[in-house]
């Protein structure tokens, strides 16, 4: 499956990513422990192509990029918006409740 | 042409005179256990509840303090530090709740939130410290600035660098490392503000008696906080002084 990385550079750390994510409960972006304190999005907790509630709230244009080919997804490519139904986030909200 | 720092000597006094507390706060106790390896995984999870739950409110005494920033009473300068600082201790708020979901303690962070741990009880050491920040949103902004940044935040940065050191956990000492450069540079925020802003003798005399009380109420909520990590049974934090 593809990952998602954050492209520091023009990421600009208004932290929309972290609190969407953390609101549904997935918590796939935190931020590094180093004295920078950058996000990043851990790839083990992230859902993404099922989930890209991160895409849809950034505000800063290339700032997540698919890891694997680099492709920019903000703002969010065309075949990323399918329908998006409630039951689909309740399916995502149950499987990161279900996570051991 | 030199630039004029009227506070140059005060700011280095108070936090000269901060330092040597930041060697002995009641964070020596938990530093000792972590370092002997005696701290349990509960233990851990009481230290980094309350420790979030003191850096949530800081929003309370930042919020009552950015208020009355008024237009004008200081340069841009100081306004960009303050949101600066702002800033650094939501990341150190979120660094703390994020800690309490890797650790695997809680599970969302809304149920972190009801948590006895990490729980703020009014009536306590944090309680009082907090209270007592939150009342010095009168002070002109370089006085209660000076009183946090030259007070706790020095006694924080000793113990902050040395539990780092201590914690025999890989994710918990970065955790702790990677506050010290912003808490370190707080300190010099506070620096920066009094020997800009602090000239007056009234001033003075109040930056020397706002900076102790803030160390005294600090030490404090550190002393709330260890004796309810050091506790063999858990009851709910409360203040040392009841």
């Amino acid at each position: 499956m593809p990952t998602l990385r954050v492209d520091h550079a023009k990421c600009t750390e208004c932290r929309m990513c972290y609190y969407a994510c953390e609101e549904i409960g997935i918590n796939a972006v935190y931020i590094d422990l180093e004295p920078r304190h950058r996000f990043e999005i851990d790839a083990h907790k992230c859902t993404y192509p099922t989930c890209v509630v991160c895409l849809m709230y950034c505000p800063a244009p290339g700032s997540i990029v698919e890891a694997e080919t680099g492709r920019s997804l903000v703002p969010p490519p065309p075949d990323l918006w399918r329908d998006r139904s409630e039951k689909w986030l309740r399916d995502v909200i149950l499987a990161a409740k279900e996570r051991p | 042409m030199a630039t004029i720092l009227p506070g140059k000597e005060l700011a280095e006094e108070l936090q000269m005179a901060s330092r040597p507390k930041a060697l002995h706060t009641p964070m020596e106790q938990v530093i000792e256990a972590a370092a002997a390896q005696a701290l349990t995984d509960n233990q851990y999870f009481r230290l980094v509840g309350q420790l979030w739950a003191m850096k949530r409110m800081y929003y309370y005494v930042y919020g009552a303090w950015g208020s009355s920033l008024t237009i004008n009473q200081y340069p841009p300068s100081v306004d960009y530090l303050f949101a600066k600082q702002v800033y650094d201790e939501s990341t150190h708020e979120m660094l703390y709740s994020q800690a309490i979901l890797h650790k695997g303690w809680a599970k969302f962070q809304r149920s972190a939130l009801r948590h006895p741990y990490c729980q703020f009880v009014p009536a306590s050491g944090i309680g009082l410290y907090i209270f007592s920040m939150r009342g010095l949103a009168n002070y002109a902004h370089s006085l209660r600035l000076a009183a946090i940044d030259l007070g706790p935040k020095v006694l924080e940065l000793g113990w902050l660098e040395r539990l780092a050191a201590a914690s025999q956990d890989e994710y918990l000492q970065k955790l702790f490392a990677s506050q010290v450069p912003e808490t370190r540079s707080h300190v010099m925020m506070g620096r920066f503000m009094v020997e800009r802003f602090v000239s007056q003798p009234v001033d003075v005399a109040l930056c020397q008696e706002l900076v102790a009380m803030a160390c005294r109420d600090y030490t404090t909520a550190l002393q709330g906080i260890a004796d309810f990590v050091l506790a063999p049974a858990v009851s709910p934090p409360r203040s040392s002084r009841n």
